[in-house]
């Protein structure tokens, strides 16, 4: 755990939450952080769809897509639960909440990948689809949460569902993994020989620099919104990414996923969105109120991920595999 | 020699991002001629400071929205921005201002 913690990665990312919390004027601009972010993307995109080009597709395949479309549907379900109970949130917040710890980070996955990758455990490439396809699944059970059983507004817009599928189905994030993973599957391990230079190599640098940029947001976030959070809230920010971890690895066991795709389900589990499903929420769930839900996904939940739910997946992943698998 | 003025009204709106967009359906339903969209940096809300994102959604961030027009055209489109207004984050505000080419407004 403490590689982990003390790598290039975690410490940038710690930087940035410190620099961010003491108030440095230090930023990273805009544009260039959104194209690191799109790098980074497409090549993990590229690297899951090289992968998968050299594997079969086996029954486990299909099990793992299943079980993880079932997470992905079902933990905002559990966290909406928790929400009413503990926090005191209205029903719109606690379900547009939910439904950001249903889907994924994927920046806490890239970061997953290398520590694993640091850890020298293998993982499957095809975890980057089941990436994708987790961002979706939450967003439709959240939004059934809050609307349910409701007097449609009169005085509100109507929902356009071209708009918000749009959003859902095609957001930068989706775009660019699945992109990423077509084109990589396509151009095989050959073809990815020519872009190493450029997706390889570089890739822990950026994935750095990437880190000190979330660090800030984080730190920002976190410095601007606690306040209005209240401590449940943030409770829920810590516990629930361990229950939604525990559920993926008791489902993973009973598919005997090895360690390394274990843990990255975890991962995914364990995260929470905030760039599909806070889009998302704006559009369809405007009331809601986004201080809530961004400090908690990227104020709360995501610098727990980074520093101690990584590490803490990959050895119980790897402690599961050799008690049960 | 100073060139005619033609009156007209200045609408500014300042929206989350996410609903630019249902913004720019109600002006182009309005057949509005033109309008201008600019990034928000920062600001605070009364309750809290918050400033662009860098995150690849744009779900946090504010946009503003110019539409220079007549007075006609613009008015009937406050009821429904208003409406707008109450879900979405925002804030709009109308001002009188004076333009140097008539035809194109």
């Amino acid at each position: 755990m403490l590689d982990t913690l003390l790598s290039p990665v975690v410490l940038f990312f710690a930087l940035g939450a410190f620099a961010a919390l003491l108030r440095s004027p230090m930023s990273v601009p805009q544009s260039f952080a959104k194209g690191l972010a799109i790098y980074l993307m497409m090549a993990i995109g590229l690297k899951g769809g090289v992968e998968m080009s050299q594997t079969a597709f086996s029954g486990q395949v299909f099990a793992v897509f299943g079980v993880a479309i079932v997470l992905s549907f079902g933990l905002p379900l559990i966290a909406y639960a928790a929400l009413r109970k503990s926090s005191g949130l209205s029903r719109t917040d606690a379900a547009a909440t939910a439904g950001h710890y249903g889907s994924i980070s994927i920046v806490t996955f890239v970061a997953a990948i290398e520590a694993l990758r640091l850890a020298g455990l293998p993982s499957s490439g095809y975890l980057i689809a089941i990436a994708a396809i987790m961002e979706t699944p939450a967003i439709v059970t959240a939004l059934w949460l809050a609307l349910r059983g409701q007097k449609t507004d009169a005085d509100a817009p109507a929902l356009d569902r071209g708009e918000l599928g749009r959003e859902i189905l095609l957001n930068a994030s989706i775009v660019v993994l699945i992109g990423g993973l077509v084109i990589g599957f396509i151009a095989g391990k050959d073809g990815f020989v020519r872009l190493e230079p450029f997706f390889v190599a570089p890739f822990q640098g950026i994935l750095c620099l990437f880190m000190l940029d979330m660090g800030l947001n984080a730190g920002r976030g976190l410095r601007r919104g606690w306040r209005a959070l209240g401590l449940a809230p943030i409770a829920f920010g810590l516990y629930m990414p361990l229950i939604g971890a525990s559920i993926a690895a008791a489902l993973s066991l009973a598919i005997r996923l090895p360690a390394g795709d274990m843990a990255l389900l975890m991962v995914l589990s364990g995260s929470a969105s905030y760039i599909a499903v806070p889009a998302a929420m704006r559009l369809a769930l405007p009331q809601s109120d986004p201080s809530v839900y961004l400090t908690l996904s990227l104020g709360v939940t995501f610098p727990f991920n980074i520093a101690f739910g990584i590490p803490l997946y990959i050895a119980t992943a790897v402690w599961l595999s050799g008690a049960f698998g | 020699m100073i060139p005619d003025l033609h009156d007209k009204l200045r609408l500014e709106l300042i929206i989350e991002s996410p609903a630019l967009r249902r913004a720019e359906d109600i002006l182009s339903e309005a057949n509005v001629h033109g309008w201008t969209v600019l990034p928000a940096i920062s600001g605070f809300d009364g309750r809290r400071r918050w400033s662009r994102g860098t995150d690849i959604s744009t779900a946090t961030d504010m946009v503003v929205l110019i539409c220079v027009g007549d007075e006609n055209i613009l008015l009937p489109l406050l009821s429904k921005l208003h409406t707008l207004l109450k879900r979405h984050i925002g804030v709009l505000d109308i001002m009188k201002v004076q333009v140097l080419r008539d035809a194109e407004f």
